[in-house]
């Protein structure tokens, strides 16, 4: 921490950390006489929810509705906390910097896309928060960014979610394999080779911070024998990493390359790691529960390449009766629409409860994006990122109705106009009929020069 | 920077006031000194001028334009004035200079004055620099920065073909003045120059090292491959062209402190986080114009956008930065204004009205962005030379003013570019870079006149006058059962009368052989002629005939009592008709 000052310092304040950020816009609004999934605090019947300037202000039953705050009726309905999504890489312009195995320095924060419908789409489906990350072409892949779904900007930054801690991408198993060993001849070639990347990558970051520990602390007579470092922004974010800044959020399916890096982070004393996928997690169930921030997992998404054989639907079950903190992802454009659906599949599939199975999309995954303090429940004094369904959300039936984030309604379902884009191409070609497909998946940017030749590397997103 | 040579230079001791303090000794001794440089450089031009037999050179360098309408400046309008140039520089605008003896008159009664427009963000006539071969044990996620496009040290006057013909098709629409733009498929190209389109042969390069190009874009395959590998790369640079500058200073003062291992890369880059050269970004869209702030923000750079297109809820943020902007002149394609609806239903209808209020406002952004009181630039960068005066007219239907068009094309970009105090205006001392049109800038009617580019006059005028000599050139190849055969046929026309001359293979030995030609028949979409070809002592008959489109002629040559053979040709370059009245 220290050394970042130092370092900082150094640079003659020349890097200034103000950002594009702006606030977003905050709404009020009272729901009244809803049925309450607090998901922390159980369901609470016909109770209403005053929202005041985009928080949560009061939860209780016969409250008096405020002058001025419009005031929905939701006699009969459902209102849970905002779906939250650990793993998704919608509203991305780029997602793969894949020309090197390990492109810490990068900065999903960068590519965020404001205009991308699937943002709208995700809000139709109850979601308010995305972590939009990196993909996985590389073993230490670039750092995320965790958006509020404040459909409607032309800013990016506004999009941000500037309470949530940074977080960064890693990738196990096949694909920095296929993309850089086969492809590339670099190093990762086998699993053994990604545990060596990141290795090598940790201790140049150490060599790293005690050279400019080094320059830093020295006198100016010291300093006249020495040349200055030189700055690297991939080994600062390494650092950043053992320095337990950064949350780790690791690509994984198989169960001895996710005991591999709970191994190594134990070595270098990291405890802030998040398994994505885990399809293998029910293997490792006690030692993800004891070492990790928890796995994030599909609910029954497999068999699209050789590692991915071994999977079962009882995952998240399993994961969850194992004190695993588990949440389910979308890692797709189309299943962030629908992941009450995914959740309930749980309920089938290893008969957790309402609360365990609705946590899996909103508490859970806030936990794993350290953002569990503003939003994932419904309580008083946490953001009023709301949905409320017509039926119970783990219902087969149940159907989003309306969707607040900071208690704006950014998604109305009897509002729903036909065109939602924000921005249109004035030299589109139209067509009378159209089917618009946005592949936003973990393989996307992984272009011609790292996929190479060979069979099925174009087909599997995962 | 610039060199001028002017006449009133060499007087320039008698009007310092320090020579008050000098003997008469020391001043003549100072004059003659001034002289005799001037008198040498004399002797070298027409020492020169006895080889110029294409009469390249001017003949003179003294201009007078007489009893004109003159824009000094966008919003201004003076009558009957007159504008005398010399060596490149104008000199004197005014009512009462008179035309001095040495002076050629160009009478400019009937025309209107501009100040050259000046372009920004150019890349006719640049060529893409020879990039090193990737080693054998290449490895791609270290390339060496040329490799990976990354090049800031590389100048642009290196690459640059001084005597392209696009350049010369720009200034016959009124461009006097460019900043050539380095080619290069990375991020860091290298820095800008700027140059006159002045005349061919002659050193036209103004100012090097002009501005740092950066663009958001990758040689692909190598580190960094995305926008997020640029942002990421472009970080680092700054951070260590911070630390190479430090270590530079350290090691200067103590050479104790292990040398400094020269990186060329970083070393280009000082100059811009030190403030003295701007970054000139290019921008696709507004999420580029984002990622620029961004990147203003992080080092306090000196800014200018280029290629913008969109963004009009950024123009206050732009405005309030001091960020400079040059818009595009490349407007989208209008697609559904001619369109009849209702044949593909209301869903596709209302799609369709998106498109065009898409399209009307890519229309209105110029006018936004005077509106909001940025002085922006223009580039012509990917724009049809048939579009310029067309796009001009779009955006001042559109909510542009006309001052604010001729703004654009003139002290904006002189402003932008650090050159206000020798571009940008119709003033004495500036370059004598000027547009003579034969009405009012945007009226319809208006054609380019003449183009003044460094002191050099381009004459474009139409020649209207029947009787006026006229000379064409045609190559043609024609497709014999011999094989192909090639030459040249001329034509000159002096007084209506049309004479010609025509080149072809000898068909009995080799070289080639002339002939007159007969019974011309020439129009704008025709041509039909013929000639006699000796062939052992008989005359051959030949005929020659087909239509002309554009520069392009296709026909048949028939021989008498033979058989016809396809015959193409096309028209050959006029040669430029500069300095000449």
């Amino acid at each position: 921490m220290s050394y970042k000052l130092l370092l900082s310092g150094l640079l003659l304040g020349s890097v200034v950390t103000t950002s594009l950020a702006q606030e977003g816009k905050k709404g009020d609004v009272f729901i009244r006489n809803a049925q309450v999934l607090t998901v922390t605090n159980g369901l609470k019947e016909n109770t209403d929810v005053w929202v005041k300037d985009g928080l949560i202000h009061r939860i209780g039953t016969q409250l008096e509705a405020p002058k001025g705050v419009p005031v929905i009726d939701a006699s009969g309905k459902y209102l849970m906390p905002g779906i939250i999504d650990a793993h998704s890489h919608v509203a991305l312009e780029s997602i793969n910097e894949a020309s090197s195995p390990i492109t810490a320095e990068v900065k999903m924060e960068d590519v965020v896309d404001p205009f991308a419908i699937g943002i709208y789409r995700a809000l139709a489906g109850g979601t308010t928060v995305s972590h939009a990350m990196h993909g996985s072409a590389n073993a230490i892949g670039g750092q995320n960014v965790t958006l509020k779904h404040r459909y409607g900007t032309r800013n990016p930054g506004e999009l941000v979610m500037k309470e949530a801690p940074r977080t960064i991408k890693f990738a196990l198993g096949e694909n920095p394999i296929r993309v850089h060993g086969r492809s590339k001849n670099l190093q990762p070639r086998s699993r053994m080779g990604v545990e060596a990347v990141i290795r090598n990558g940790f201790e140049e970051a150490l060599q790293y911070k005690r050279t400019w520990e080094t320059w830093k602390q020295a006198s100016e007579e010291t300093k006249k024998r020495l040349a200055p470092p030189v700055f690297s922004s991939r080994m600062e974010t390494l650092v950043d990493i053992l320095e337990g800044e950064i949350i780790i959020h690791c690509h994984s399916y198989r169960a001895d390359e996710i005991y591999m890096l709970i191994q190594v982070c134990k070595e270098y004393g990291i405890d802030k790691i998040v398994f994505s996928h885990v399809n293998e997690g029910f293997k490792v169930a006690p030692e993800l529960a004891a070492h990790t921030m928890g796995a994030s997992v599909f609910s029954d998404w497999w068999a699209y390449k050789f590692e991915v054989y071994y999977s079962t639907a009882y995952n998240a079950a399993i994961l969850t009766k194992n004190g695993v903190i588990t949440s389910i992802n979308s890692d797709s454009a189309e299943l962030i629409r629908h992941l009450y659906h995914e959740a309930a599949k749980t309920q089938r599939y290893g008969g957790l409860t309402d609360e365990e199975a609705l946590a899996l999309i909103t508490i859970n995954p806030a936990r794993q994006l350290g953002i569990d303090r503003w939003v994932g429940s419904i309580e008083e004094g946490k953001q009023a990122d709301l949905v409320l369904f017509n039926q119970h959300p783990l219902s087969i039936y149940a159907i989003p109705e309306m969707t607040w984030v900071d208690g704006v309604n950014y998604f109305n379902r009897a509002k729903d106009a036909a065109d939602q884009r924000l921005k249109v191409d004035p030299e589109e070609i139209l067509e009378p009929m159209y089917l618009h497909v946005n592949h936003n998946n973990c393989m996307r940017d992984v272009d011609f020069y790292f996929t190479g030749f060979g069979r099925n590397l174009f087909q599997h997103s995962h | 920077m610039f060199i001028y040579l002017k006449v009133s230079d060499l007087f320039y001791p008698l009007k310092n006031p320090y020579f008050r303090l000098m003997s008469s000794h020391t001043i003549a001794k100072y004059l003659i000194f001034c002289w005799s440089f001037f008198l040498c450089t004399i002797l070298s031009f027409s020492l020169y001028a006895q080889s110029d037999n294409e009469g390249k050179r001017r003949l003179g360098s003294s201009y007078f334009i007489s009893n004109t309408t003159v824009i000094p400046e966008p919003g201004k309008l003076l009558q009957r004035q007159h504008i005398l140039f010399e060596n490149g520089v104008i000199t004197a605008v005014g009512r009462t200079i008179s035309l001095p003896p040495e002076a050629q008159e160009i009478k400019g009664d009937s025309l209107f004055v501009y100040a050259g427009f000046i372009d920004m963000a150019n890349k006719t006539g640049v060529t893409e620099p020879e990039i090193p071969e990737k080693p054998k044990d290449f490895d791609s996620s270290n390339p060496a920065p040329e490799i990976a496009g990354i090049h800031p040290h590389y100048r642009v006057s290196s690459h640059f073909l001084e005597n392209n013909p696009h350049d010369k098709e720009w200034r016959q629409l009124g461009f006097t003045l460019a900043q050539k733009l380095p080619l290069g498929k990375g991020m860091l190209p290298g820095t800008s120059a700027l140059y006159t389109y002045g005349q061919e042969g002659t050193n036209n390069l103004l100012a090097e090292n002009q501005s740092l190009y950066v663009k958001f874009s990758t040689v692909g395959g190598v580190y960094p491959n995305t926008d997020l590998g640029v942002m990421a790369k472009w970080r680092d640079l700054m951070q260590n062209a911070r630390l190479y500058k430090e270590h530079e200073t350290r090691y200067a003062v103590d050479k104790g402190v292990p040398r400094v291992e020269k990186n060329p890369v970083l070393a280009a880059l000082i100059p811009v986080i030190d403030r003295k050269m701007p970054v000139l970004l290019e921008t696709s869209d507004e999420l580029d114009i984002q990622r620029a702030l961004k990147i203003q923000e992080e080092n306090e750079l000196r800014l200018i956008l280029t290629g913008v297109n969109e963004g009009d809820q950024l123009l206050p943020t732009l405005k309030e930065r001091g960020i400079g902007l040059v818009l595009t002149l490349h407007l989208p394609e209008d697609k559904f204004s001619e369109s009849s609806p209702g044949e593909a239903g209301a869903d596709f209808e209302s799609r369709k009205e998106r498109v065009k209020a898409a399209y009307q406002q890519s229309l209105n952004f110029a006018g936004n962005v005077e509106k909001a009181g940025i002085p922006f630039g223009l580039t012509t960068k990917h724009l049809p030379r048939g579009d310029f005066y067309k796009n001009l007219q779009l955006m001042i239907k559109n909510g542009l003013s006309e001052e604010g068009a001729l703004a654009a094309l003139t002290v904006n970009p002189a402003t932008l570019l650090g050159i206000s105090d020798m571009a940008g205006t119709v003033s004495e001392g500036k370059m004598a870079n000027l547009l003579l049109m034969s009405d009012t800038l945007f009226s319809e009617a208006s054609k380019v006149r003449m183009v003044i580019a460094d002191g050099y006059v381009f004459d474009y005028s139409e020649k209207t006058d029947k009787n006026k000599k006229e000379e064409t050139i045609w190559e043609y190849k024609a497709k014999t059962p011999g094989g192909t055969s090639r030459g040249t046929w001329k034509f000159s026309r002096n007084e209506g009368k049309w004479t010609g001359s025509v080149t072809y293979e000898n068909p009995e030995g080799s070289g080639t052989r002339t002939a007159p030609t007969r019974t011309e028949e020439i129009n704008a979409d025709s041509m039909r002629f013929s000639f006699s070809v000796p062939v052992r002592g008989e005359d051959l008959e030949v005929t020659v005939s087909g239509t002309i489109s554009g520069d392009s002629f296709s026909g048949e040559m028939k021989l008498i009592g033979y058989e016809n053979f396809p015959v193409k040709a096309s028209k050959k370059d006029k040669p430029e008709r500069s300095n000449e009245l």
